[in-house]
């Protein structure tokens, strides 16, 4: 299937960007600040972003597309052509319960509720709160980020986005089919389960938080989180599909003010009910299963802040055929991140993010299950305004495998928040 | 409303060239200064910076105070002659409490260096792209404390890169005749030289028309402000 035509999305992300510039001649037009209603019990949010990316290769006459969908987060959406509006809206029910929703459209498409929960505190002098609906993620650093405003350049962590050939309402029969689909993760099919080429799973979904319960409790040494979900990490859910729970958590501490280092955990059966079915497992079998590991440490002082994070992801599926699956399949995701404040308002940073798997062994080949990826990106950002910050970033992506190796990529975005 | 940096560029005009007031010497002639004084009745709303929705958050933020005094400010549009040479800068504080700038609103002369000590167990980062004065002061802990000296006169909107609700304003004078409010709203500008001037209100980025007020020798005139 050839790449989606842009020119429609293309119109909207620029008409967005001249419209967000037209703004800030304007500063009286836009808030500033949250919307505060209700004698202080509603307030209202907003993210708003414009981006757009060019993609340079063997090939690629002019600004072309990311042919290589290093980027993409679905056969459809790509993160360097986005137009987001993100609404956030907190209402305080009482002393110890507020209810926060997140409204949130790609491109103008149809508003989808990407968080939807009560937060309950017990005790109001205790930083001990429950929180139960759709959720933020406990499991990861970059996973409660992702918002264009706190991620320092334009492209996601490759933990957290690409996408690799691994679904969860389709599975590969042998080892042969998985190695086929090396690098494909975009549009991946398997023979057991939905046949339908769709769009594969990233190690952790940073577009899309699950459904559950998360208990947090937080000193100012130590901050804990344990969720239990319908979805996984790779697959978060709203409505449960296999019966089986993940369950994941996090522990952050604090030494010293300015050093933040977290571990998370979490396991759950991704795939659907369907798949294990068809599969040949019982229905309510949870082999098929995602297990991940995770660290993270951060540091900043003075105008420096350097963060890197590890994401290690296990996947267990149903061996069906020969040449059978090596299990478990492993990933490995690690990216180091720095930015530095060159001048009020202007800041430099770089990302390298290396994405690697562990080795199959095919019917003629031993080879990685997925392409490994190495990514570099560098960027600057300019704060045109407290609240708009233009960012200009440059990425390059090397796959050991897939149609289209290399690519380079310039992307710009505009973001403006209140 | 007008907005409030040309009156500032005024201000500055008016103190180095010392045009729009009464030539009054300070002092001079045996006259006594006189007091401008009055209330400034704030009708719209402000309130308070408030977070944004704390979606991503794990837990609940912790409480802030939720009355910050929004304080006004009443300055001379336009200064006597000598006024610039008179002021006497030194220092100010604005500290970083409970993720909240204390005061809010400080008013100052040019010259004046600010010190910005974070009183949080948080890491703040004290920032402006306010034209008169453009800086980072960087992420600092609990107890350290950085500084920035205000040289060139206008409005300094302060933020904290972290704390997106934080955030304040430095009102910098190139003269000394201005004065805050107090929780009452009163205001009182001392040592002003006999004349007549135009003296303005602010709040929170809003400033009243200029009002003429003509201070009589050695005592105190009224005037009353209303911002909606």
């Amino acid at each position: 299937m050839p790449p989606k035509p842009y020119r429609g999305r293309s119109r909207v992300i620029v008409l967005a960007a001249v419209a967000l510039l037209t703004g800030a001649r304007t500063y009286a037009q836009l808030p500033g600040e949250p919307i505060v209603f209700g004698d202080g019990r509603v307030t209202l949010g907003g993210d708003v972003s414009a981006t757009y990316g060019c993609a340079h290769g063997q090939g690629i006459a002019g600004c072309g597309e990311d042919v290589g969908f290093f980027n993409y987060t679905s056969y459809d959406d790509s993160l360097i052509r986005n137009f987001r509006i993100d609404l956030s809206a907190s209402v305080k029910a009482g002393e110890h319960i507020s209810f926060l929703t997140e409204i949130r459209t790609d491109n103008l498409d149809t508003p989808q509720p990407y968080a939807l929960y009560a937060r309950i505190r017990p005790w109001r002098d205790r930083r001990f709160d429950i929180q139960i609906g759709r959720i933020p993620p406990s499991f990861g650093a970059f996973s409660r980020r992702p918002y264009p405003s706190d991620n320092m350049l334009i492209g996601y962590p490759l933990a957290y986005q690409y996408l690799t050939s691994l679904r969860s309402d389709a599975l590969p029969a042998n080892s042969d089919e998985l190695l086929r689909m090396r690098g494909r993760g975009w549009l991946s099919s398997f023979s057991v389960g939905d046949p339908t080429p769709r769009a594969g799973l990233p190690l952790v979904n940073a577009l899309s938080w699950d459904t559950g319960v998360q208990v947090h409790a937080a000193t100012d040494l130590v901050d804990v989180a344990a969720s239990v979900t319908t979805g996984t990490l790779t697959k978060p859910l709203v409505r449960d599909n296999n019966g089986g729970k993940q369950v994941s958590g996090r522990v952050a501490v604090q030494p010293v003010q300015g050093l933040i280092l977290g571990t998370s955990l979490a396991r759950g059966p991704f795939a659907a009910r369907d798949v294990a079915v068809t599969a040949g497992l019982s229905t309510d079998d949870r082999s098929i299963t995602q297990t991940a590991w995770g660290a993270d440490i951060e540091y900043s002082r003075g105008h420096y802040l350097v963060r890197a994070e590890t994401v290690l992801s296990a996947w267990r599926v149903p061996l069906v055929r020969t040449p059978v699956i090596d299990l478990p399949l492993r990933a490995v995701a690690t990216s180091i991140e720095g930015r530095y404040r060159v001048v009020p308002g202007l800041y430099g940073a770089m990302r390298w993010d290396h994405l690697g798997f562990s080795e199959i062994q095919g019917s003629t080949v031993r080879r990685e299950w997925e392409a490994p990826v190495t990514r570099i990106e560098a960027g600057i950002g300019y704060s045109l305004m407290h609240n708009l910050l233009l960012k200009v970033a440059y990425q390059h992506n090397d796959r050991d495998g897939g149609r289209v190796p290399t690519l380079g990529i310039t992307a710009a975005q505009l973001v403006y928040w209140f | 409303m007008p907005r409030t940096l040309p009156f500032f560029v005024l201000v500055t005009i008016a103190a180095v060239l010392g045009d729009g007031a009464i030539p009054t010497e300070l002092h001079a002639g045996g006259m006594a200064n006189g007091i401008i004084r009055g209330r400034v009745e704030v009708r719209r709303t402000t309130t308070n910076s408030d977070r944004r929705p704390t979606v991503a958050s794990l837990g609940a933020p912790p409480e802030r105070e939720r009355t910050i005094p929004k304080q006004s400010v009443v300055y001379l549009q336009s200064a006597p002659r000598g006024a610039f040479e008179q002021t006497d800068p030194g220092r100010a504080v604005m500290d970083q409490r409970n993720e909240t700038f204390v005061p809010h609103v400080l008013a100052i002369t040019t010259g004046t260096i600010v010190d910005f000590p974070n009183s949080d167990r948080i890491y703040h980062n004290v920032f402006s792209l306010s034209k008169p004065a453009k800086f980072d002061l960087g992420r600092y802990p609990v107890g350290r404390s950085r500084a920035i000296r205000f040289d060139r006169p206008g409005i300094v909107r302060v933020f904290c890169d972290i704390h997106s609700h934080m955030n304040a304003f430095i009102l910098v004078f190139s003269h000394p005749y201005f004065a805050l409010t107090d929780g009452e709203g009163q205001y009182r500008i001392n040592d002003v030289p006999p004349g007549t001037y135009q003296v303005v209100a602010w709040n929170e980025g809003v400033t009243s028309d200029p009002k003429p007020a003509v201070v009589p020798d050695g005592a105190a005139t009224e005037l009353d402000f209303l911002l909606r």
